[in-house]
């Protein structure tokens, strides 16, 4: 007793840093994705514009771009189904570059409501540009999506 | 001559509505690599670029490593950095390969086969043999296409903190399943 009389000080001070250790671990353990949505876009961009951005010099594009917030507007070219949720493409016709949005669970049904010509502005995490070697081609995917407000 | 052209054109119709070549750009990878202190390290990628030979077998897979989407941002951030993926370096996983029993699918008739893929995985900038097996699924004109297996981090020269701290499992199960 009287070494805890003693050291009083020294155990509130381990006892608040414990508890700050824990809250701290708890915290970024139960971390989630904001809904995009409701995040600051960083760009809002022309999908045509963007992705000929991308093809004229990919590792600059992708420094700007990547991991970033954009609001992309432009017209559905291709609807792909993937496992159980949808993908919207906007399609580049003249040479088949394309733009990908995969959605965020809570927007999946705006998705699933698109039609193909329907003028939209989709808001997602720009992932990558890349050159596919399969379809011969530029893509720039995004992930984390949903109908821009 | 206009028999000639005619039939010429008809051929060229046909072989274009029977192209052996198909292509998804929304296949999809999942990996668990969750371990017994940490559930968290999981993430699937839905925009996966894929093709099938259906006359030769050739496979194919491309995945952009920064579409891989984890339920918490801060794996998501370690998974790209340095110490994992390394994805500024390294941003493409890719997959060519080939059906070693081809003949075994019978790509117009309904049915389930089990098949044998043999090829070369790269990741993190390392190129690997790789066998497995793989589900082949026709219904009509679908044809799904999915495969399990594992990998070892270590063969990729994947070997981060985290990994080393059992945090992250050193064979991670993938998932790869394409609709074409």
């Amino acid at each position: 007793m009287e070494f805890y009389k003693r050291h009083k000080k020294w155990f509130i001070v381990l006892f608040v840093l414990t508890f700050a250790i824990c809250l701290s671990i708890w915290y970024l353990f139960n971390l989630k994705h904001n809904d995009t949505v409701d995040v600051k876009a960083d760009f809002t961009v022309n999908a045509l514009a963007f992705i000929k951005e991308f093809q004229q010099d990919m590792t600059s594009a992708n420094k700007k771009y990547s991991e970033k917030i954009i609001v992309v507007n432009g017209n559905i070219s291709a609807i792909e189904l993937a496992d159980t949720t949808t993908n919207i493409k906007m399609i580049d016709t003249t040479n088949n570059s394309f733009i990908i949005f995969a959605f965020q669970q809570q927007h999946l049904t705006e998705a699933k409501m698109m039609q193909i010509g329907d003028r939209v502005s989709i808001k997602g995490s720009c992932s990558n540009g890349a050159f596919s070697n399969i379809l011969e081609t530029e893509y720039i995917t995004f992930k984390r999506c949903g109908v821009n407000k | 001559m206009k028999k000639t052209i005619l039939s010429m054109a008809l051929l060229l119709t046909i072989g274009l509505l029977y192209a052996q070549k198909k292509t998804t750009t929304s296949a999809t990878i999942s990996f668990d690599a969750t371990t017994a202190i940490d559930a968290l390290p999981k993430a699937e990628n839905k925009t996966v670029i894929a093709s099938l030979d259906t006359k030769s077998g050739k496979l194919a897979f491309e995945s952009t490593v920064k579409s891989f989407t984890f339920s918490n941002p801060k794996i998501q951030e370690h998974f790209n950095n340095k110490g994992w993926m390394n994805s500024d370096q390294y941003p493409i996983a890719s997959f060519t390969g080939e059906i070693s029993n081809l003949s075994v699918v019978k790509f117009n008739k309904d049915g389930v086969y089990n098949v044998i893929v043999n090829g070369e995985l790269t990741l993190h900038g390392v190129t690997k043999k790789v066998e497995t097996t793989a589900i082949f699924t026709i219904s009509g004109k679908a044809i799904n296409a999915a495969a399990n297996f594992s990998i070892k981090l270590d063969d990729y020269d994947v070997k981060g903190g985290a990994i080393l701290a059992g945090k992250v499992s050193k064979e991670p199960t993938i998932l790869v399943s394409a609709d074409f």
